[in-house]
């Protein structure tokens, strides 16, 4: 295995991977499971108050790569990430960041909702108590009436608070637990193709929820579809085979792909 | 079948109309072993349906009766100078006064009988444990002394299996525990109609004793209680706390590992080691007395606690990966996550795992016997630091003595037994149900 202790020049990526208005910045990271890589020598800006895309294949590593930016990685034993990923210009994956701050910072909506067992209003409210964001009994009501509002699932269940989240439709436990992030006041949002297991109607509804986020939060969206990408990012990043092929500004990148592997995958023709 | 690749060379897949021959030609073979099949396993079942009705069967029909047992009413003069010398109704008052002889007289006098022989036939008819039992009735009712009340007195075991017909009159009188005379008079009572059968307060509220008639459950029920309490709070937080630890946060490593299959294979360690380990553990290098509830409670959750730690991590494993996710996720610590999410959900088939360990050590015998549970105790335990035995103890015990009676008793004591698990059981499932969250 070749050195890639940050030594590595940054593979050529095509594209610009700085921003002037960086959130994060991601320096040379390499992830590795075992002895498999899966994300070689990777830089990447994040901008703020943008949603930036990830797209690629299954399997090139683009989820690797977004639950690393939270640290959400280091639950499974085997995965070792390298390099720098700098928030405010430090390193989250330095020895003295304490992840349960950090991942308060930078929320996270998976793949397929997982409100809790519980009823809507604690499955919101969960993450104010734990975190003591909450002065009062009425400040955790109104906190958890706005995230609602904000993930636009107020209307819905206003009137079912304490029923259980489990008993929504696929779409608004999905927006169930994007309010319940957004209730602990993060400024980043991940999330893990968060549409894929939704009908368009709801997907319709979580696209436009995410374009009215990025007014206020960055986020960043994996995702299989590329007119989802094309639809809500400013930003879009091919990945393939644990490589960031080429990113750019969202428009540009569907219009007009520089690297073959990007013209190739976005006009069907991968293989 | 007709083409073989060397004479004609033919596509290796049949012509369909050559395929269907083929399968119909199969059917009848493979609807033949179906059917053979399906009444395997209707004899299968029918087998063990047998097998079950007949261990119920057997035990209801030994224990339901031994849940009776025959009385005889005397007209007992309660005088006060013979059962209560010193006037002071102490408990040595009434153990010097004469109870068993006021018991004799008032049988002696109801049967007639004069003569020492007789008197030493028809004395043998009541149970030995008639005098306390007038003594307790003096003990709750002394306004009553002094005047003559008609109290009920057990049979002796052996009259009790003359009259359910286990001892036949045809018996040559040698070859039988119960001789012409104790017959003649047990015929007298019996035309007298002073003869009762009803339920046995003795095996209810009787404690151990080598009388069969007097033998009761009171002391190895309360017996198995304490140690079933004992045995419950040591293995359920031990083995909880484990499981989550192992799951939750122990690094997989090869240390984790070794403790691991240590479990499992605890888990298959026979119950008399166990016991054996408690004898030279608690009893030998911590001096704890033998024959108390306390050993022997620690002793079965040393049993218990592999069942609890591998259920209990099964329960743990099947919370899904999702709900943790979305719990670290909004930053929760490894700990609420833990406490919030996955213990609340895994709870339930952790209770399943307790319980069925519980069920187990109820049931254990052997460990027990190591520890000397099996000292033939008359008094009740009242705590934990108290000898004592516990029930299937009492049954291994019963079950050894050669009185008819016990036989009886042994099955009543299973019953009993039995009803214990199932109400166990009850509880934790309707523990279950409303610990489950169907959401």
């Amino acid at each position: 295995m070749d050195n890639f202790n940050g030594i590595e020049p940054p593979m050529d990526t095509v594209g610009n991977i700085r921003v002037n208005n960086a959130r994060i910045m991601c320096n040379n990271v390499f992830v590795h499971y075992s002895d498999k890589r899966a994300i070689d020598n990777l830089s990447l800006d994040i901008e703020a108050q943008k949603v930036t895309a990830f797209i690629g294949p299954s399997g090139c590593g683009k989820s690797t790569f977004l639950r690393c930016l939270n640290r959400m990685n280091d639950t499974i034993a085997t995965c070792s990430v390298t390099g720098e990923i700098l928030l405010d210009n430090q390193d989250i994956y330095a020895p003295e960041i304490d992840v349960v701050p950090l991942r308060a910072r930078i929320g996270m909506v998976f793949q397929k909702a997982n409100p809790f067992p519980k009823s809507i209003f604690d499955n919101v409210a969960y993450g104010p108590k734990i975190h003591g964001l909450a002065e009062s009994k009425s400040h955790l009501e109104n906190q958890v009436e706005e995230a609602l509002r904000r993930a636009g699932l107020w209307e819905e269940v206003k009137d079912r608070l304490d029923q259980p989240g489990t008993g929504l439709s696929g779409g608004q436990q999905q927006r169930l637990c994007i309010a319940r992030t957004i209730a602990v006041s993060p400024e980043i949002i991940l999330m893990d193709e968060p549409c894929s297991a939704l009908d368009p109607i709801a997907t319709a509804k979580i696209e436009e929820l995410i374009e009215e986020l990025s007014e206020k939060y960055t986020i960043v969206i994996v995702t299989h579809s590329m007119q989802q990408a094309a639809r809500v990012s400013h930003r879009t990043a091919y990945f393939h085979l644990g490589r960031l092929i080429e990113v750019g500004a969202t428009k540009e990148l569907f219009t007009s792909p520089h690297h073959k592997l990007t013209e190739n995958y976005i006009t069907g023709r991968f293989g | 079948m007709t083409n073989t690749p060397d004479n004609a060379p033919k596509s290796a897949i049949l012509s369909p109309q050559d395929a269907e021959a083929r399968v119909r030609a199969s059917m009848a073979t493979r609807r033949n072993r179906e059917t053979r099949f399906r009444m395997w396993g209707i004899a299968a079942i029918a087998l063990s349906m047998c097998f079950l009705v007949t261990l119920f069967g057997t035990i209801m029909s030994k224990g339901i009766p031994g849940f009776f047992q025959y009385y005889v009413t005397l007209d007992v003069t309660l005088d006060r100078e013979r059962l209560d010398p010193a006037g002071d109704l102490s408990d040595q008052s009434l153990f010097d006064g004469d109870a068993r002889g006021l018991v004799r007289d008032a049988l002696f006098s109801t049967l007639q009988v004069s003569g020492r022989s007789n008197r030493k036939a028809a004395g043998k008819l009541i149970s030995l444990g008639s005098d306390e039992r007038l003594r307790d009735y003096v003990r709750t009712h002394p306004e009553q002394l002094d005047s003559e009340q008609s109290l009920k007195f057990a049979l002796d075991d052996d009259v009790d299996s003359f009259l359910r017909g286990f001892i036949s009159r045809d018996t040559p009188e040698s070859d039988r525990r119960i001789n012409d005379k104790a017959i003649g008079f047990i015929d007298q009572l019996q035309e007298a109609g002073l003869i009762s059968y009803e339920i046995s307060d003795y095996l209810f509220f009787g404690s151990a004793s080598r009388n069969a008639e007097m033998a009761g459950i009171k002391g190895a029920f309360i017996g198995s209680i304490l140690t079933l309490a004992v045995c419950l709070s040591l293995a359920f937080p031990i083995g909880i706390a484990s499981a989550l630890y192992l799951e939750e946060f122990a690094p997989k490593n090869r240390l984790t590992e070794i403790i691991e299959i240590n479990i499992n294979n605890l888990a298959a360690v026979p119950s008399v080691v166990f016991g054996i380990l408690g004898l030279a553990i608690f009893i030998n290098i911590f001096g704890l007395p033998r024959s108390i509830p306390l050993i022997g409670g620690m002793v079965l959750a040393l049993m218990t606690l592999p069942t609890i730690i591998i259920s209990s991590r099964a329960a743990i494993r099947a919370v899904p990966p999702s709900i943790r996710d979305g719990a670290l996720g909004i930053g929760a610590s490894k700990m609420q996550t833990t406490f919030h999410h996955v213990l609340p959900l895994a709870l339930p088939g952790m209770l399943t795992g307790t319980i069925i360990g519980m069920a187990q050590a109820l049931g254990e015998t052997a460990p027990l016997l190591m520890i000397g549970m099996v000292a033939f105790i008359v008094d009740i335990p009242g705590s934990i630091t108290d000898p004592g035995t516990v029930l299937p103890v009492q049954i291994f015990m019963w079950a050894d003595f050669a009185e008819r009676m016990f036989i009886q008793k042994t099955s009543s004591a299973i019953m009993v037994l039995l009803a214990f698990l199932v109400v166990m059981n009850s509880f934790a499932v309707w523990l279950r149900k409303k610990l489950e969250r169907r959401w």
